[in-house]
């Protein structure tokens, strides 16, 4: 405490009061003094005059920008007090300095600024000592530049010569900041005496925390300097006075005014500075700037000097942001905390308005949040903060409407249909909405009812959705698309592929001009095998989008269906060339390429994938570590959680060392192609073979995320391709792991939420399948199985990888091995179509024939555009006896193969 | 293409040529009040079948290799104009060659994806976080920051990568086109504080013409240009939003806000989260009417003086005045896993009532319990089974100090 120690108790008191901004108990006080000290009576009269000004202020504050008041009787008594207490000129000249400042305070008061400005100069304000005087004082000090200032602004400058102008101008500005300073640390020290007074005395039953206020003064001070700053064009000084007061210690006091300037100095940083053009908090600022008017120059600003200044955050390893998005996110975040402590929770009618005023400055802080961290891509962070926001939420659409699209961003979907679902209720006309929960619904999801139930709601909107229309129709076709896939009774399937055609075509209808609804009524068409009418329509949808993946997909598909393989792998080519790193494109290549050209090519396409892949998934990303790989290892960590599905193992002992604890990921340190013999039923065990080895040659780098994020497009599909061979996406337990694993990778995941980390790694997976099935098909059973092994490596579970342990078995002859993988396969997924038919011959072979034939027909009801599965019924009937049947079988087989594409249509994927 | 244009670009495409070294830093900072060249190159870029086009290309992109800080920033400034060509162009179908273009953007995104030494540049950025002490702030004087296990996984600073590595791109597919020209944009953003009006300008007529060509507000809008869509990507439209939101706020209120609404438009046509998000934010953060009237084209970031009190008012129960009471059932979810009704334990009056009492019942028990205290300290986080005094005494010490604490931290407002 700067307080002196000296004088009496009642001394001390007074000057507490006064610090602390008590004028109501001065009278008291005087009263009490004077009864012991006569000699006091000026005192008096400069404490009374002083006390009653501040009475009178307190209330009758003066609003800014508000006319002076002319005398009045309270201030005539006040004038009173303190000419009398100048008049005799008894005081000691410390309290002679104080009663010209309240004077000159009374004459701004009246409007005598002239005046006041007169006291200011015979004081010698930029004389009057800062160091070891009472607290009292250093508001004073400040209030008195404070007053200078406004007084300056009023009177006009005698000559108006513009150099004299800009002259006064900074004059002007130095006045408020110096106010500003010493208001500070006026506030600092008040904060400090009232602290270590609940320290060393009994709380006195008085209201000890009264909240202080700044009063007119003091905030002018504090805010004027920078106002006029803005005002002239100069950013750059302006930003640099919001960083002073920013970055001197926060008191109680300033809370308010921190918030604000916190805030107002973000939206300076993100609306009026670039990367390029910043400067940080702790540098000086760049002599020229594009951030200043350059019709105003500014005149040279010379720095002033203070004997004491606020007390600044400091330290060793404070944090200091090196580009505006990072300071503005700082500054947002300190608003935020002080926003969210503010929130008004009562919702009783007397506080609507408070929950209004606290409703409006958290959300404009939650804005600015969204578009700080919406530009870096930081969804993840974003959702969190505006889960926070949630409290202010009641009924609020905006900010519910935010949280559910951040949700979306930051890939959680699960979360995002439910917020989505309140946003629908708070604004039920709006078509975006619902159609938004139908995206998520059909995608990772996989939630067909609800998505049904979403579409039908833009539907039923009818005419008032306008331009959404459409799309609600097309939203609605995917739902009955997909459901026709999910369905196991051919009846179901069909009705819900004619209502899908429906929807689609009402949709083409609706929006001529919409590559989608042509695109998608092709798919349905094409799933259906009515190839013409599929060729037609992915024509239209080419026609308006020529570049467009999945028709040109599409249409390579329907040729192989014609069996023009050599013109489906031409159109693959092309869209190749426009999609070079397609992956689902070049899995259909690998396939055409083995039919047209031969198993060399093809396996050269393996190779060529396995490069992209590597390119794709290795660039190194050294600073995403903090996040990204305790993501695999925690991804690890839970994998007891998921147990269903056995991840690659990272832990094996012999690479432990050089992979689970690496965080740079600047080295590949993922060494999967060192078998590990995790899987349950390494009885093949295959060593590597050398042949295998040439595609060994690449280390996959261990980040999961893809800094390349590629176009969502491009891999939504994948998901629909691993169970592709299943042709069936929801088929049971295979697909739901999958799904649970995506939601499990999806809420640990940052930076590329949409495709889960796991999706790199079953592409890698699936890319070894591939390779594999090209070397079965060429009969070499040692290279395929290494094959395997690598894929076994990423997911030992997987149906996938087990139906093609079961296949090389059977290469190798080895009927009961094959029957035994053939098994697992459907352990995990019943209703993988390949692999019933596979099992459905060999135990057919085996003798089984009716357990066979319950096999078979099953997989024709999973999947009655399966020529293969036709025709090996037709074998088992055959044999059976039943050869009307097995006629018939054989007559539908040979029809569908007619019309069989050279993999699925639906690996195409659906999405909105 | 005027003949006065022609002279203009055909002079300044000579003198380049024959400068020597030394005078290029002074020719650079005189090149961008030449009002008259600028206006010029736009009418070149906006004409494909210009003879100058490739010439004109071939320059801007030896003044961005220059490495010449104003001479890069020169040929940025076209970039929005150039984007919009070359998109135009490439879906209109009618196949001029946008050669000279595509070199040039790709040139540039070339030079920009590696640093200095050749090595493939990754731009990150730090996550600032209140646990950490700043130049603003002491993490203690924030006070309640809810311990989640997200905080505690961000401990500390994380730098997080935006944008990069980025792999070299030797032609433009309909696979990269959109990751390129988001990364070039992302450049154009890193400098836009310099960009002179007339690209701000071409940068939302590129937002509306990308956003609405195709749909049905093209005729709404009276846009002519190409008629077919044009694809794009979410993160695109993100960089588009940035710009725009700077545009806003220096001199282009009218344009940028139409484009604003177009490229939303647009968002929600195709159901893209990100942008709708930003620019939901944007929307609904932007100034009421008093901005509007200022249409001079000057900047229109201001401030004015807010009242520093808080204008909540005192007895309003707000989240910080329930703090002590949240803290209470806090612990006692916290500390007594089987015993589902809290309320047995907790002491329910310790949030209404004043410091003064609280005191009191607080010297009483540092004095009579100590131990109990002392035992149900140390084990009340993990042992339910804790003696249940001496936990209800621990939650009443905790809630004690919570409550004082907010007496001299904070302004109390319900504690009074």
């Amino acid at each position: 405490m700067t307080a002196k120690k000296s004088g009496s108790r009642l001394e001390t008191e007074i000057e507490r009061c006064r610090s602390e901004g008590q004028w109501d108990r001065i009278p008291d006080l005087i009263r009490q003094l004077s009864v012991k000290l006569i000699a006091n009576d000026d005192l008096a009269e400069l404490l009374l005059g002083e006390a009653k000004l501040q009475q009178y202020l307190k209330e009758n504050p003066i609003k800014q920008g508000a006319s002076p008041r002319g005398a009045k009787p309270k201030l005539m008594e006040v004038r009173k007090h303190l000419t009398a207490a100048l008049d005799r000129g008894n005081l000691k000249s410390e309290y002679m300095q104080e009663a010209s400042l309240i004077m000159a305070k009374l004459n701004y008061v009246e409007g005598s600024y002239r005046e006041a400005l007169s006291n200011y100069f015979k004081v010698g304000l930029d004389d009057l000592q800062l160091v070891g005087i009472p607290v009292y004082r250093l508001s004073m000090i400040a209030e008195a530049y404070a007053t200078k200032g406004l007084c300056l602004e009023k009177v006009p400058v005698a000559s108006p010569v513009s150099n004299r102008h800009t002259g006064r101008e900074q004059e002007i500005i130095t006045c408020y900041e110096k106010s500003g300073d010493i208001a500070l640390l006026y506030l600092q020290e008040v904060e400090k005496a009232l602290s270590s007074g609940i320290q060393n005395r009994s709380p006195k039953p008085g209201p000890i925390s009264h909240e202080q206020e700044l009063g007119f003064f003091l905030e002018t001070g504090l805010q004027r300097a920078h106002v006029i700053y803005f005002k002239n064009g100069n950013l750059t000084r302006g930003v640099g006075r919001f960083r002073e007061i920013l970055r001197a210690v926060e008191t109680r006091t300033t809370q308010n005014l921190r918030m604000t300037i916190a805030r107002q100095l973000a939206e300076i940083l993100l609306r009026g500075m670039c990367e390029q053009s910043y400067w940080n908090p702790l540098q000086d600022p760049p002599h020229q700037s594009p951030l200043d008017d350059p019709l105003r120059q500014a005149s040279n600003i010379e720095d002033y000097a203070l004997s004491r200044r606020p007390k600044v955050y400091a330290g060793e390893n404070i944090f200091c942001p090196q580009e505006n998005t990072e300071e503005a996110l700082l500054l947002l975040l300190i608003s935020e905390s002080m926003a969210n402590r503010d929130a008004v929770l009562s919702r009783i009618p007397e506080h609507n308005n408070d929950r209004i005023i606290s409703l409006q400055s958290a959300s404009i802080v939650y804005d600015l949040l969204t578009i700080a961290l919406g530009r870096r891509g930081q969804y993840e962070m974003l959702s969190e903060c505006l889960e926070r926001a949630m409290k202010f939420a009641f009924e609020e659409f905006h900010l519910w409407y935010q949280f559910a699209l951040s949700l979306m961003a930051a890939g959680k979907s699960a979360r995002a249909v439910k917020v989505l679902k309140e946003c629908i209720r708070l604004k039920p006309d709006d078509p975006t909405i619902p159609l938004l929960a139908v995206k998520l619904c059909i995608g990772t999801l996989h939630w067909l009812e609800e998505g049904e139930r979403f579409a039908k709601m833009v539907i039923d909107m009818g005419e008032k959705a306008s331009e959404f229309r459409p799309k609600g129709y097309l939203a609605i076709g995917l739902v009955y698309s997909l459901k026709a896939t999910d369905a196991s009774l051919r009846g179901v399937q069909e009705e819900y592929q004619r209502k899908a055609l429906g929807a689609f075509q009402r949709a083409q209808s609706l929006s001529p001009m919409d590559h989608l609804a042509a695109f998608y009524l092709a798919l349905q068409h094409a799933v259906s095998r009515q190839i013409p009418e599929a060729v037609g329509y992915v024509r239209q949808a080419l026609q308006l989008q020529g570049d467009d993946v999945h028709s040109l997909h599409l249409l390579a598909l329907l040729l192989s269906a014609q069996k023009h393989y050599h013109d489906a792998l031409n159109i693959i080519e092309m869209a190749l060339s426009e999609y070079p790193e397609h992956f689902i494109l070049l899995f259909t290549k690998v396939k055409l390429e083995s039919v047209c050209k031969g198993p060399d090519e093809a396996l050269l396409t393996c190779k060529h994938m396995l490069q992209i892949w590597k390119s794709c998934y290795n660039l190194t990303n050294p600073s995403d570590s903090g996040r990204g790989s305790s993501l695999l290892d925690r991804a690890m960590a839970d994998r007891r959680q998921i147990n269903n599905m056995t991840l690659p193992d990272f832990s094996d002992p012999e690479t432990a060392s050089s992979s689970s604890s690496s965080i740079s990921g600047s080295e590949p340190s993922l060494h999967f192609f060192i078998s590990s013999h995790h899987s349950p039923h390494s009885k093949s065990d295959p060593t590597p073979k050398p042949s295998s080895r040439h595609f060994c040659d690449h280390a996959p780098g261990r980040r999961a995320s893809s800094p390349c994020n590629p176009p969502d497009a491009y891999f939504h599909g994948f998901f629909s391709l691993f169970s592709v061979c299943s042709v069936h996406a929801t088929s049971v337990a295979a697909s739901r792991v999958e799904q649970a694993l995506s939601e499990v990778a999806s809420s640990l995941q940052s930076s590329a939420p949409k495709q889960g980390p796991l999706h790199p790694w079953m592409t890698l997976a699936q890319i070894w399948l591939h390779a594999a099935e090209v070397y079965t098909g060429i009969g070499k059973p040692a290279e395929a199985t290494a094959c395997i092994q690598e894929a076994a490596n990423l997911f030992p579970t997987s149906h996938n990888v087990l139906f093609m342990r079961g296949q090389v078995a059977e290469l190798r002859g080895n009927t009961d091995e094959a029957k035994r993988w053939y098994e697992e396969a459907l352990s995990i997924s019943p209703t993988h179509v390949k692999t019933m038919q596979r099992l459905g011959l060999i135990l057919h072979r085996l003798g089984r024939s009716s357990l066979s034939e319950k096999i078979l027909r099953d997989a024709v009801q999973v999947n009655p555009t399966s020529h293969d599965v036709w025709n090996s019924l037709g074998e088992v009937l055959q044999t059976q006896g039943h050869d009307d049947a097995a006629t018939e079988c054989f007559l539908t087989a040979l029809e569908l193969e007619a019309s069989s594409p050279i993999l699925p249509f639906t690996i195409i994927p659906r999405a909105l | 293409m005027l003949d006065m244009d022609q002279g203009v670009v055909e002079e300044w495409l000579s003198e380049f040529k024959t400068l020597p070294e030394m005078a290029i830093p002074s020719y650079a900072a005189g090149l961008k009040d030449k009002a008259a060249l600028v206006s010029a190159l736009y009418r070149v870029i906006q004409e494909p079948q210009s003879e100058f086009l490739e010439p004109v290309c071939h320059q801007l992109f030896e003044f961005y290799r220059s490495g010449e800080v104003s001479l890069q920033r020169f040929t940025l400034q076209f970039l929005p104009e150039f984007i919009w060509s070359y998109l135009c162009i490439s879906t209109s179908r009618d196949l001029h060659s946008t050669g000279c273009i595509e070199a040039l953007l790709l040139g540039i995104y070339n030079l920009e994806i590696v640093d200095k030494d050749g090595q493939s540049k990754v731009l990150s950025f730090t996550i600032p976080s209140l646990l950490k002490s700043s130049v603003y702030h002491e993490p203690s004087t924030i006070g309640s920051l809810t311990l989640t296990e997200g905080a505690l996984a961000k401990h500390g600073l994380s730098r997080v990568v935006y944008s990069g590595p980025h792999p070299q791109r030797e032609i433009f597919t309909a696979q990269n086109r959109f990751e390129v020209l988001t990364f070039l944009l992302l450049c154009y953003n890193a400098a836009l504080s310099y960009m002179a009006s007339a690209s701000l300008q071409s940068l939302c007529h590129l937002s509306t013409g990308i956003s609405i060509c195709g749909y049905p507000r093209q005729l709404l809008r009276k846009y002519r240009g190409v008629s077919n869509r044009m694809p794009v990507s979410s993160e695109f439209l993100v960089q588009l939003i940035t710009s725009l939101y700077y545009a806003l706020y220096n001199g282009e209120w009218d344009m940028a806000s139409k484009a604003l609404d177009d490229v939303l438009y647009r968002a929600q046509l195709e159901l893209y989260p990100e942008p709708l998000l930003v620019g939901n934010a944007i929307k609904s953060s932007l100034p009421g009417g008093a901005l509007k009237s200022n249409k001079e084209g000057t900047r229109c970031i201001q401030v004015e003086m807010t009242p520093t009190s808080s204008r909540i008012s005192r007895n309003a129960v707000t989240s910080l005045s329930i703090r002590g009471h949240r803290w209470k059932r806090n612990d006692s979810s916290e500390n007594s896993i089987d015993i589902p009704d809290s309320g047995a334990l907790s002491v329910p009056e310790i949030s209404v009532t004043g410091v003064l009492g609280e005191r009191v019942g607080n010297g009483e028990t540092q004095r009579s319990r100590g131990e109990g205290e002392a035992q149900g300290g140390q084990d009340s986080g993990a042992d339910s089974r804790a003696d249940s005094k001496g936990l209800a005494e621990v939650r009443k010490q905790k809630s004690c100090r919570r409550v004082m604490e907010d007496g001299v931290n904070s302004p109390g407002r319900v504690q009074y």
